[in-house]
């Protein structure tokens, strides 16, 4: 099936179409059907993808506005691929999760499924323009799922989500229009194919400028700190889906940008950024970690240790070898199912208790046990316990960085232990001890709809934490065609040298 | 003794003039008719002047590229072209929104289709010359039409817009005259290829500078009247106000290109004989036009207010373009307007379609904020195409305005003007949040008290809901389009050979 990538796109917004005549009572069976059936599709994908293949497969080219370069231009790669699979999968164990009784069922399904549209379409984009519009698009649906499901404060929140990402995305559309132009100059044609601007050669003044450009974009999206105040807000209020989605593949998209634009487009620059990222990373690293130590709320501990994580991927996105950016792809996803597991088990006991305040629990684990060991799986692999999925990332982004700076590494990897402590402050606080809310005898443990929901999280937290090599392997052969790629295009000798590529493992 | 001139009829090409002629028979019929037979139908009205625009659109189409005609004041140039095909097709567009469902005082005239159709006789008349003594006719022709139209939607706010629009305007032609006289005294001519010719000429003579600063800055003044751009902008959120919903659209797009076109050629040749402070000025009033504007709409109450000042920062948007005065920004500004016009016809249109003949909802606005609050509950197809209409205003892909800032930004950048770029995108930004505001109220607030289906639904009839269609069909579909689109204006501009290239 040749145009499977364009059938993985368009199969949910099609969907979503025709879900507005779907009744609003079997809404839901019809989302999880729908969103089944794009996660079939997207293992296909992964089936029928050749992993020793490091290129772009699966590609589809129409023109949209020629004489402007524009195209509908698709394909997938090892960075990309498993991105696209978690993300289908995330929507997926997210409408199963939604409860019978939300309100206004249809219009949830419906934005879901336009949201999966935009979200599957991002990572498998080769056009900057296409790329940019899903990328714009995605700000829409999930606008409405803050706004229409959220907290008291949601409008607010999601406001600030839109006009944020929307303001930052607007000079990244100007360096995205300056890079067409450059093209343009040097090649004679319009082009906005990314793998064309790979081959541009700029000078260091343009790739300057031009960085920063997409670093408004991507920095707010990912958000690196100083632009990550939006996050704790859109968190604090959105609904339990919309966090999860959020935190699992939306903030994926600002990495992706990173991994798919600044770096191999601008490489001299990407280098030359690299200790001002680096210390912005550090910084979101330490500080959020230690902000998240200071929650009282549930969910608030959890949105502030996503970022931190968030943190560990950029550094190892700018570690520059085959170590570090290949674990922080794994990561991306790791971080994915975790934080969405995560976001997944607070809104399981804000449902029950319609708190996330930490000091009104205590002792879950008596009442609910099956819940605590849930929540006790997926907090070790937040933390980076050995044997499950986080550390695998965790430990190929500091190996990567060691590399780099070795104070680094060890401020990095100090987090480890303020995440593992305030991780467990958390789950001490909540989960232990005895029962001193009488609020809390008789809790239900997991039904078996959230049981359907997380329980594949856990299965894959366990399977890739023992058993990485199957998703590890094309990810590096991709991450390693992508830093050969780099340092060609690269022009000064520095930037050649910072870029550090294990040549011998690559042969 | 004068000696007689022989002019054959053959030399005159009157076919330049048949578009123009078209529109004026048009009107003569429709006032015929009144005269024989009384009271009849206003749909009779409305479909006579479709397809007496449909036949003018044919004219204009038909027309051969670059020729002058009736004594030379005619200049048939792609660009001449392009804006007449815009104005006729928002034209259409705009005068089946008078089949609404409650009676409208003004709709009832056969009158109003005339002067209607004057009024596009008169702007055909202003993109196609370019003579300046005609640019002014038909400028006047068409303005004067136009306070009227506003001032036959019999409230007093109305009247109000009228002669606020009348004052202006005047003061707008006097400035006009003003500019004129002096490129007059400069090169004895009112032909811009001879203006241009003289002023090349002259520019080094001491003290022309001064004379072509004075002719260009009374020249700008007048059309920034027009455009609504800043500092002279302060009249149009009243009379868009004042003046009925889909009049208030069908200003913020057709009087406008035609302005734009006549801008183009005026201070383009500014720009082209190097003259920088033109150049300059237009910037200025462009990037302070598009700020103001957006700051202002932030804190309206009322939607109709909150769109007229968004439509006056696009006109300063679009304005920008000019200054760079190249091939494809010449392009952006008629594919920006070629677009824009059917997103906010359409939006002005859902106004109307909720238009109450009182003030329900609020004692000074037809249309606050509040009156949309819960669309999506009572009318959940009005608010996905209201919000398709707004989505598609603050410029988010894939819907059609993106691909008119994105052409604008792009040559902006290609100028080498990679601030500007960064300045429309932050507008851009800012503009979000306004759009968004009304997104905010229609899905995510709880209906107020009075809004229910009667309100809403109030106006609408099937004739606004085709048209409401047609325009969310252009603003979705825009992707599948614009090549071909883009391809036509390019190969008409470079016909006209407007703009460095």
């Amino acid at each position: 099936m040749s145009h499977i990538l364009s059938a993985l796109v368009f199969f949910p917004a099609l969907a979503g179409i025709l879900g507005f005549v779907v009744d609003k009572k079997s809404a839901k069976a019809y989302g999880i059907a729908v969103a089944a059936v794009e996660f079939l599709l997207s293992i296909w994908l992964w089936i029928s993808f050749d992993g020793s293949n490091a290129g772009m497969q699966f590609t589809e080219y129409v023109p949209i506005i020629a004489q402007f370069g524009i195209s509908y231009n698709l394909g997938v790669d090892g960075i990309s691929l498993f991105i696209v699979i978690m993300a289908t999968m995330i929507t997926l164990l997210g409408i199963i999760l939604l409860r019978e009784d939300t309100p206004n069922m249809k219009n949830m399904i419906v934005s879901l499924l336009f949201l999966e549209m935009t979200m599957v379409g991002v990572f498998v984009s080769l056009d900057a323009i296409v790329f940019y519009l899903f990328w714009e698009l995605s700000l829409v649906p999930m606008l409405y799922i803050i706004g229409a499901w959220g907290g008291p404060t949601r409008v607010y929140a999601a406001v600030k989500f839109f006009l944020y990402t929307f303001a930052g995305s607007l000079i990244m559309l100007v360096g995205l229009l300056a890079m067409a132009y450059l093209y343009n100059l040097e090649a004679g044609v319009w082009s906005f194919n990314i793998l064309d601007w790979y081959k541009l050669q700029l000078t260091a003044d343009q790739q300057f400028w031009l960085f920063l450009a997409f670093f408004a974009g991507f920095a707010i999206k990912v958000p690196m700190f100083p632009f990550h105040t939006w996050l704790p807000h859109a968190h604090g209020q959105a609904p339990t889906i919309g966090s999860v989605i959020l935190a699992a593949v939306l903030l994926k998209m600002g990495t992706y940008g990173f991994v798919r634009f600044s770096l191999p487009i601008l490489p001299d620059a990407s280098v030359d950024f690299t200790p001002f990222i680096m210390v912005l990373s550090l910084i979101m690293v330490v500080y959020t970690a230690m902000v998240a130590f200071a929650q009282k709320d549930m969910k608030q501990v959890i949105a502030y240790s996503s970022v931190s994580h968030m943190g560990i991927i950029m550094i190892g996105v700018f570690a520059m070898n085959a170590e570090g950016l290949g674990g922080s792809i794994f990561l991306m996803l790791s971080h994915g199912i975790v934080s969405g597991a995560l976001f997944m088990l607070v809104g399981v006991i804000y449902e029950r208790r319609g708190t996330k305040l930490m000091s009104e629990f205590g002792g879950l684990a008596a009442t609910m046990p099956i819940y605590a060991t849930v929540f006790g799986v997926m907090l070790m692999a937040s933390v980076g316990l050995p044997l499950t999925i986080g550390f695998v990332g965790e430990f190929l982004v500091l190996l990567g960085f060691y590399k780099v700076s070795v104070i680094g590494t060890i401020i990095a990897g100090s987090t480890i232990i303020i995440g593992s402590i305030y991780m467990l402050a958390l789950f001490k606080k909540s989960f232990f001890g005895p029962v001193t809310n009488e609020k809390n005898f008789g809790l239900k443990d997991l039904d078996a709809r959230e049981l359907t929901a997380l329980l594949p999280l856990v299965a894959i937290v366990v399977w890739l934490g023992v058993y990485p090599k199957p998703v590890l392997e094309p990810i590096d052969n991709s991450v390693k065609k992508l830093l050969v790629q780099m340092e060609e295009h690269a022009q000064f000798p520095s930037t050649k040298d910072a870029i550090i590529i294990s040549k011998k493992e690559a042969e | 003794m004068l000696e007689p001139v022989n002019i054959s009829l053959a030399e005159l090409n009157l076919v330049t003039l048949m578009p123009m002629l078209i529109a004026i028979a048009g009107g003569l019929i429709v006032l015929t008719i009144d005269l024989i037979k009384e009271n009849l139908h206003k749909s009779l009205y409305v479909m006579l002047t479709i397809l007496i625009l449909l036949i003018d659109l044919g004219a204009t189409v038909g027309l051969q590229y670059n020729e002058r005609g009736f004594f030379d004041v005619m200049l048939i140039d792609g660009v001449a072209i392009l804006s007449q095909i815009i104005i006729l097709i928002a034209s259409m567009l705009f005068i089946p929104l008078a089949l609404t469902s409650k009676r409208f005082h003004e709709y009832s005239y056969p009158e109003f289709f005339a002067l209607f159709m004057f009024m596009i006789a008169g702007f055909q008349f202003m993109v196609s010359s370019d003579n300046l003594i005609l640019i002014f006719v038909g400028l006047e022709t068409a303005s004067l039409s136009l306070y009227t139209l506003i001032a036959l939607h019999n409230r007093h706010n109305s009247f109000e817009a009228a002669v606020k629009y009348f004052t202006m305007g005047a003061l707008a032609a006097g400035f006009y005259s003003m500019g004129a006289a002096i490129l007059y005294g400069i090169s004895g001519s009112l032909e811009l290829y001879q203006i241009a010719e003289a002023i090349q000429g002259r520019m080094d003579e001491a003290g022309m500078m001064i004379l072509i600063l004075g002719g260009a800055g009374f020249l700008l003044a007048s059309f920034a009247f027009k455009l609504s751009l800043f500092p002279f902008h302060t009249w149009a959120p009243d009379v868009y106000e004042g003046a009925s919903a889909p009049l208030a659209g069908y200003m913020s797009v057709v009087p406008k290109v035609a302005a734009f076109v006549v801008s183009m050629r005026i201070f383009e040749m500014f720009i082209e004989l190097g003259i920088e402070w033109v150049q300059v000025a237009i910037l200025v009033l462009a990037v302070v036009t598009m700020t103001i504007a957006n700051i202002m709409a932030l804190v309206q109450e009322d939607v109709k207010r909150m769109l007229a000042y968004s439509s006056i920062s696009h006109a300063g948007f679009v304005m920008a373009a000019i200054a760079l005065a190249t091939t494809k920004a010449n392009t952006g500004i008629f594919l920006y307007y070629g677009l824009f016009m059917f997103t906010n016809l359409g939006a002005f249109a859902m106004l109307w379609v909720s238009r109450h003949k009182h003030r329900i909802h609020h004692a000074r606005y037809d249309h606050p904020y509040e009156k949309f609050s819960g669309m999506i509950k009572i009318m959940p197809i009005g608010a996905v195409v209201m919000a398709l209409f707004m989505l598609s205003l603050a410029g988010v892909p894939p819907f059609s305005v993106f691909w008119g800032k994105i052409y604008l930004m792009s040559a902006a950048v290609d100028a080498g003007y990679v601030w500007l770029a960064i300045v429309m995108g932050l507008n851009s930004a800012i503009a979000a949040y306004y759009y968004l505001k009304l997104i905010v109220y229609m899905f995510l607030k709880e209906p107020t008290g009075q809004v229910n289906e009667a309100t809403v639904y109030y106006n609408v009839s099937t004739p606004l809901m085709t048209i409401l269609g047609f325009a969310v069909f252009v603003t979705v579909g825009s992707m599948f389009y614009v090549d071909p689109l883009l391809e036509y204006i390019t190969e008409m501009i470079k016909i006209s050979g407007i703009g460095f290239n």
